[in-house]
């Protein structure tokens, strides 16, 4: 049970929060529904690259935040999550993805009306041929 | 139940031209330790020292606990070193007969398993098996007893593609109940990357180097920059400097970029440097920490 998870080379993010956020997004997606296994830490730290000591913590913070749960000698496994839940983590990673855009845009020197510009134009280029 | 599952404190082994150590770590209990470090860096000599095969000049080893002394510890140990070159005249079975008869625990079901999954022909004499297979070998009858430990001195060394493949998954099976401990010897990136969680670096003798692995990435990277200046060549956390364009290696990206700020420097890029690149500078001494020797 692999699941699609990478970790940046430009990324300044430490990796615990890119898997964890990764995580999220293929659950907040439904890529990953509820009832569906997950790696153990020691798998997904071989997947991912890490160490146990990062896919540990991981797999607490989302468990501590609903996102997943533990059953002693069976696995770890997608909860079920409340669509009002789903519908905020979604939110929350698009959010988050464009702060990071902007960031970036603001660093390489962008006026607030050219990153508009640019943004309107993307949008067109992935919504015209139906998404 | 003790969290670490070796404990180390001034090992040292003095040869004429050699020493080992002062040498202090632990192993903790759900961990993979990669031990890298140059031909000659003593990777051997120090498991040699673990499995009791030779004797310390000074320090002290623990092995789950309790002293070396007390052998009890060698059931609940796997080690794959050169350890079966004395008996090279026996076959694999004959070996797996005299080896079987020291652990209570031996598992020949899994012996069966893992000697189809390797494809060993077990009627073959020692002496005559490649590098590649006595690799194998010693690495089946390192399992098969169910230890809690194992002690891994390149197991992949001269191994084909397919079986360093399956030697990779069998150690990430040994570690998925988070109980058990592996310290790794390898040169291998690849085994670094997928199985390891702390990197220790063997120089010459000394460890220089415990991280774990993540701290690399979340340390280490190359910057782009606008310039150089001498302050910023002599800095403790530049490993590595190129003038065309100006890049820095650092170690530390945070206090890299405290210091450039200072000096007025801008940063165009950064980028996290693979772990491969990041060996290279931490085993080869001459390059680590003298970046005057670049152009």
């Amino acid at each position: 049970m692999k699941i699609p998870i990478h970790v940046s080379e430009e990324s300044r993010e430490p990796i615990y929060h890119q898997v964890e956020t990764q995580i999220k997004t293929l659950i907040a997606s439904g890529q990953l529904p509820p009832g569906t296994p997950l790696p153990s830490i020691r798998a997904l730290a071989g997947d991912v690259g890490c160490s146990v000591i990062t896919t540990r913590r991981v797999y607490q913070n989302l468990e501590s935040a609903g996102f997943i749960k533990t059953i002693q000698g069976k696995g770890t496994f997608v909860r079920e999550m409340e669509s009002v839940r789903m519908e905020e983590t979604k939110q929350k990673v698009i959010y988050e993805a464009f702060e990071k855009a902007i960031e970036q845009g603001k660093q390489l020197g962008c006026t607030a009306e050219e990153l508009g510009a640019i943004f309107q134009e993307t949008v067109e280029k992935f919504y015209k041929n139906g998404g | 139940m003790q969290t670490s599952l070796v404990e180390v404190k001034g090992l040292t082994k003095k040869y004429k031209k050699f020493t080992l150590g002062p040498l202090d770590f632990k192993v903790e209990r759900g961990i993979v330790i990669g031990l890298v470090g140059a031909n000659g860096s003593g990777k051997s000599t120090l498991f040699r020292l673990l499995m009791n095969l030779l004797k310390e000049d000074d320090g002290q080893i623990q092995m789950f606990g309790r002293t070396h002394s007390n052998h009890v510890w060698k059931q609940k140990v796997g080690y794959a070193g050169e350890l079966l070159e004395a008996y090279e005249f026996l076959s694999i079975n004959e070996l797996k007969r005299l080896i079987s008869r020291w652990y209570p625990t031996w598992d020949e079901e899994m012996y069966e398993k893992l000697v189809k999954r390797y494809k060993l022909d077990v009627s073959e004499k020692f002496s005559k098996c490649s590098k590649g297979t006595k690799k194998k070998v010693e690495f089946i009858f390192s399992l098969c007893h169910h230890p809690e430990l194992l002690l891994l001195d390149e197991p992949t060394a001269g191994v084909d593609l397919a079986s360093q493949r399956k030697v990779k998954e069998d150690l990430l099976m040994f570690m998925d109940d988070g109980e058990k401990s592996i310290v790794l010897a390898t040169h291998t990136v690849d085994e670094i990357n997928q199985l390891c969680d702390e990197i220790m670096v063997l120089d010459q003798g000394r460890v220089v180097h415990t991280y774990n692995k993540d701290e690399i990435y979340d340390h280490w990277a190359r910057v782009w920059v606008s310039d150089i200046t001498p302050p910023i060549k002599q800095h403790p956390n530049v490993i590595h400097y190129d003038t065309a364009p100006p890049q820095i290696v650092t170690d530390d990206l945070w206090v890299l970029e405290r210091a450039l700020d200072k000096e007025q420097i801008d940063v165009q890029q950064v980028q996290r440097l693979a772990l491969e690149e990041v060996l290279e500078y931490l085993i080869d001494s001459r390059k680590r920490g003298d970046g005057s020797a670049v152009s």
